[in-house]
């Protein structure tokens, strides 16, 4: 009798350290999600603190939510060089060696070679850049947490033509290039902007420039003519920093709106930011350094990257990897840990909405549905100002977007 | 003509003046065009990437090899030529037409307007040629953009479906692959063999003497136009083969300094011959693929390291292997070629 119960004593230990291992093995489900970054390209300058903002978060989130769920990510990382055609040609390897449940898009070649390619392939796609109007297409397996640039400019459009001291249209005076697509989509948004809302806006000026200025004088002189309240330029940095130049040299004070990627901390780095008093940058992401932002603190803790520093760049991305991190939450709620997929992810994708918990206050709530690649309902923005020289929040509420239908 | 061991004889002209003269050299080939066809088994699908973009390039650079080596007329804008092909292969697919019709089609709309661009060539050459070919680089994008929507997509360029061959969906890496291999080999050859014919023989008349060729006969305005038309050609079907690879076309694909880069190819490789134009290929997309996996083990081994700063020094180091090729052998690597080839043949007696 003794030797029995020794017997069922040892049968149940070891029971029980099979069901405590097969536990802990569920808890080490690791899937992959594969990043395209661009070390070898246009922008590999802000690459280290493109890449520390993904990296930031999904280390605290492997070691924090993901160890309470069963699941780990290992995230593999890409060098794309901005450059279509290696996207088109590493694509194939990444879906053979990495198998990935999801892919970190960084720019419109990741977007263009793939776009096709995704829904085929049932890998979801999930981008840090705002989108241009050509991409706004329906089913698509490529999604955005940020709508188009001209989406984002609108926002901040209406914000400052409602604090017009009298009661009529912003008057908007935009610089961009013709012949790169997503230059021009930045204008023609605008443009429909004020074609929907002739009362509030009116697009004054459109001065097309080379792509790398090296003075832009003239043209800003031909677009003071007509009085514009602000001069968007939302393509690259060289334009603001020639658009702030030849402001000076005319005597004007009219302020720039740029974006994230050619934003006020960017174009600091040219010319001192005294020049950029009263400029603005825009984006559906809260600033970096407002107190609401939680993840700069995880930033703080996990980041890895030699060079990654905490600003517009690792903020905007580590945008992206929240909301990965959200929809492979809900996808293991809806289906389990173990049954992961780049399906599961991109139902959960629709699946939303997304709480503004779920972003650690740099997003607000979001809904993605079918008919578009970015969300569309109660859109907003927040932007960045310079005052006294230094770099502040224009408002400490998000700021709506008008509605704007796609052109 | 390059030589031959000796011991070789031919009996027939036709013998003689035929591009694979003895049985190991038609050995050699099809033992190699099958080598290069089992790659598509025997790579994996990042090699087989590479091998195919570079396939692709390939067929642009033969193409530069026919204005610029052939004929000596320096074209800078043949990205534009290029995505002229593809835009025009974009559009036909997305109206449904086959492959076998897209692909002549971008390369004879490529080569159609080329010619605008080829018009001014009869009257100046050098650095002055080069600059109205930079005109083409510009011009590109604004017309494109400009173009109705319908025709190429206006500003937010065209996605483009596989092209089926013979009910075949090419779609995997591997159907890329041998799809780029058969034309880049039939482009080769055409390449080579324009350069034994009546009309390779006079580019390569206006090439070194343009004045005195024009005496002897040769009609310069014609002879300049073709090749123009004969480099666009080949651009063209390089677009169409790359917006069938990389499905989607958009203006900003095709720029200045992917036109740099195909004349960078020609250089290396030695522009003078077919044959150069494939080792300049070859070996830019080596070195190129090189020192990018290593400044990736660079920052996987040091971990201190920036990855901006690593991959900026690949850049140089990729750089200054080019000047050092450019000063040991400004012929190019086919020169190097062709002495290794001729010590090789009258061995063991010292060549030269």
């Amino acid at each position: 009798m003794k030797i029995n119960v020794w017997k069922s004593t040892r049968r149940a230990f070891l029971a029980a350290s099979c069901a405590t291992l097969s536990l802990m093995a569920q808890a080490q489900q690791t899937y992959t999600v594969s990043v395209s970054l661009d070390y070898t390209g246009p922008f590999a300058n802000v690459m280290d603190s493109w890449w520390a903002g993904q990296q930031s978060v999904f280390d605290w989130w492997n070691d924090t939510k993901g160890k309470a769920i069963g699941v780990k990510l290992d995230i593999k990382t890409h060098d794309m060089r901005y450059d279509a055609s290696v996207v088109a040609r590493t694509w194939p390897q990444i879906l053979s060696s990495d198998k990935p449940i999801v892919f970190l898009g960084m720019g419109s070649p990741d977007l263009v070679s793939l776009m096709k390619r995704l829904p085929v392939d049932k890998v979801p796609m999930i981008m840090g850049t705002a989108m241009i109007a050509p991409l706004w297409t329906s089913d698509g397996w490529h999604f955005s947490y940020r709508p188009t640039y001209s989406h984002e400019f609108a926002g901040l459009f209406a914000y400052m033509q409602a604090r017009l001291p009298e009661k009529r249209a912003l008057r908007i005076g935009t610089v961009s290039t013709q012949g790169l697509a997503g230059y021009v989509d930045q204008v023609n948004g605008v443009v429909a902007l004020a074609k929907a809302y002739p009362d509030r806006f009116n697009v004054v000026s459109s001065q097309w420039v080379d792509n790398q200025p090296i003075t832009v004088t003239s043209q800003i002189q031909e677009m003071a003519k007509f009085k514009p309240d602000l001069i968007l330029v939302g393509t690259n940095t060289a334009q603001v920093v020639a658009t702030s130049k030849a402001l000076k040299e005319l005597g004007l004070k009219t302020p720039i709106v740029t974006s994230s990627h050619n934003g006020l901390t960017e174009a600091a780095k040219a010319i001192p930011m005294a020049d950029l008093e009263g400029s603005y940058s825009v984006f559906a992401f809260a600033p970096y350094n407002d107190p609401a932002v939680k993840v700069a603190d995880i930033f703080a803790k996990y980041n890895k990257v030699k060079g990654g520093t905490w600003g517009i760049t690792a903020a905007q991305t580590a945008g992206q990897a929240l909301l990965a991190v959200a929809a492979v939450e809900k996808a293991v709620a809806k289906v389990g840990a173990g049954n992961l997929s780049g399906q599961a992810i991109y139902d959960a994708l629709l699946a939303g909405p997304y709480s503004a918990e779920s972003f650690q206050g740099l997003m607000p709530s979001l809904q993605l549905r079918k008919d578009a690649p970015f969300p569309t309902d109660n859109l907003a923005v927040k932007a960045m100002t310079v005052k006294g020289g230094k770099l502040e929040a224009v408002s400490a509420d998000w700021m709506p977007v008008p509605a704007l239908a796609k052109w | 003509m390059s030589m031959l061991p000796s011991g070789v004889f031919f009996q027939s002209y036709a013998a003689e003046q035929g591009l694979l003269r003895t049985w190991p050299q038609r050995l050699g080939l099809a033992a190699s065009l099958l080598l290069l066809a089992s790659m598509g088994w025997l790579m994996n699908d990042y090699w087989l990437g590479i091998l195919t973009l570079g396939g692709i390039t390939l067929v642009a650079v033969l193409g530069l090899h026919i204005t610029i080596g052939m004929a000596g007329l320096l074209n800078l804008g043949q990205s534009a030529f290029v995505g002229i092909g593809a835009f025009v292969a974009a559009s036909m697919a997305s109206n449904g037409w086959s492959i076998w019709v897209t692909l002549p089609c971008s390369g004879l709309a490529a080569g159609v307007v080329s010619i605008l661009f080829g018009l001014p060539a009869v009257r100046i050459k050098g650095f002055y040629l080069a600059l109205t070919t930079i005109a083409a680089q510009i011009i590109f994008p604004i017309v494109m953009i400009r173009l109705p929507d319908g025709w190429f997509g206006g500003s937010a360029g065209m996605s483009v479906e596989p092209p089926v061959i013979l009910g075949w969906v090419i779609n995997t890496p591997r159907s890329y692959f041998l799809l780029v291999l058969s034309v880049a080999a039939v482009a080769f050859l055409a390449a080579t063999n324009l350069g034994r014919s009546r009309t390779g023989r006079a580019f390569r008349a206006i090439h070194d003497n343009d004045i005195a060729s024009s005496v002897v006969g040769v009609n310069l305005a014609k002879v300049k136009i073709q090749a123009f038309f004969a480099g666009a050609l080949f651009a063209g079907f390089s677009g169409a083969l790359y917006a069938y690879f990389v499905r989607y076309v958009s203006t900003d694909q095709f720029t200045l300094w992917l036109s740099v880069w195909y004349v960078g190819m020609l250089i290396v490789g030695g522009m003078h011959s077919p044959f150069g134009a494939m080792l300049g290929v070859a070996v830019i997309t080596l070195l190129q693929e090189g020192v990018h996996l290593l400044g990736t083990k660079v920052l996987s081994s040091f971990t201190g390291m920036s990855g901006g700063t690593v991959f900026s020094l690949t850049n140089v180091v990729l750089g200054g292997v080019i000047i050092l090729m450019l000063l040991f052998e400004p012929l190019g690597l086919a020169h190097r070629w062709s002495i290794l080839k001729s010590s090789y043949r009258i061995w063991p007696y010292p060549r030269g």
